[in-house]
């Protein structure tokens, strides 16, 4: 703010109490940058920074394109955020898909759709195994929701493909 | 212990944010600010209490807002410095009976909102017959009358 503090009108008076109007000018001027600050936030709210937004929703593919991962970057402690993984394969076969990394560190799942064929626990997360269709897709729904805060990296992996790479950070 | 730190985080968060919004956003309460002060309730009490909603996790809760609440009381006791920076100091706006122009602006006040004071607290119908308006710690604007 481009302020002449010599102004009369901003000296402090002793009548009929003492100011310290360069203590008062130092308030106003905070309230001037915090409201720039909640105005900042705003926009950083709705680009997606805090979770749900352009920012934010990722959609990402291994190299050879097989795996697929549509995902939200930005969670917050508590809420739930959904994941789409498709995977490409040979078609009407059963095909593996692993979730590794931080991911379950981080998140619980709260649902799983469609159910997989089978599943088990891994070294470092767990395996899925789905039928893909007639084309060779297969997709599943998972529901995240954030336990954890922090930053969590994560992979996810189908049989025989390069896996895609997940950071995702969860707000307080 | 998250109940505290919930707790701790959602008072410190919210006393930056009404330092923000200055001393005068809800010193008069109108209807409207009213129902806004119940709607910043409710999207408090979410984050407050988490998706524990035992008698233990609500006990913990009030008990650290108001241990935070005495020992700020206490520490603007012994501190000067502390005071001023919470409850900040008052501010004169109007002088003999005119306005200090540039301190209404940086208060985001106008010269209605004086006389609405004026009015209300002393009778005053001219701004000629303010000896001193002063805008006080908590927001509200008390009035000196010139004498006659």
């Amino acid at each position: 703010m481009s302020e002449d503090t010599d102004h009369p009108d901003l000296k402090s008076r002793n009548r009929p109490l003492r100011e310290d109007m360069a203590y008062q000018l130092k308030v106003w001027r905070f309230e001037r940058v915090g409201w720039y600050v909640l105005v900042l936030i705003l926009v950083m709210a709705l680009g997606g920074v805090f979770s749900r937004g352009l920012l934010s929703s990722r959609n990402v593919r291994s190299d050879d394109g097989k795996v697929g991962v549509e995902y939200e970057m930005f969670h917050r402690n508590g809420s739930t955020n959904s994941m789409k993984i498709t995977l490409t394969e040979r078609p009407n076969s059963p095909v593996e898909l692993e979730l590794a990394g931080q991911l379950l560190e981080g998140f619980s799942i709260e649902t799983l759709q469609p159910e997989p064929l089978r599943s088990r626990s891994s070294a470092q997360g767990m395996k899925l195994w789905m039928q893909t269709d007639a084309d060779g897709q297969a997709t599943l729904y998972i529901t995240l929701r954030g336990d954890a805060v922090g930053l969590f990296r994560s992979q996810i992996t189908s049989s025989g493909t390069r896996s895609v790479r997940l950071v995702q950070f969860i707000f307080p | 212990m998250d109940s505290v730190l919930r707790a701790g985080a959602m008072y410190l968060a919210l006393m930056v944010l009404f330092k923000i919004a200055g001393r005068r956003s809800l010193a008069e309460l109108t209807t409207f600010d009213f129902v806004l002060l119940m709607m910043i309730g409710e999207a408090t009490q979410q984050a407050l209490l988490g998706d524990d909603f035992s008698i233990t996790n609500g006990i913990l809760v009030i008990v650290t807002l108001i241990a935070i609440d005495v020992g700020l009381s206490l520490l603007k006791q012994r501190s000067g410095w502390v005071s001023r920076l919470i409850d900040g100091e008052p501010t004169i706006i109007v002088e003999n009976g005119k306005l200090l122009h540039r301190r209404l602006r940086h208060a985001r006040l106008i010269e209605a909102d004086v006389m609405e004071a004026a009015r209300s607290s002393q009778g005053i119908e001219r701004l000629e017959e303010i000896k001193f308006a002063i805008i006080e710690r908590n927001g509200k604007i008390s009035i000196i009358a010139k004498e006659n």
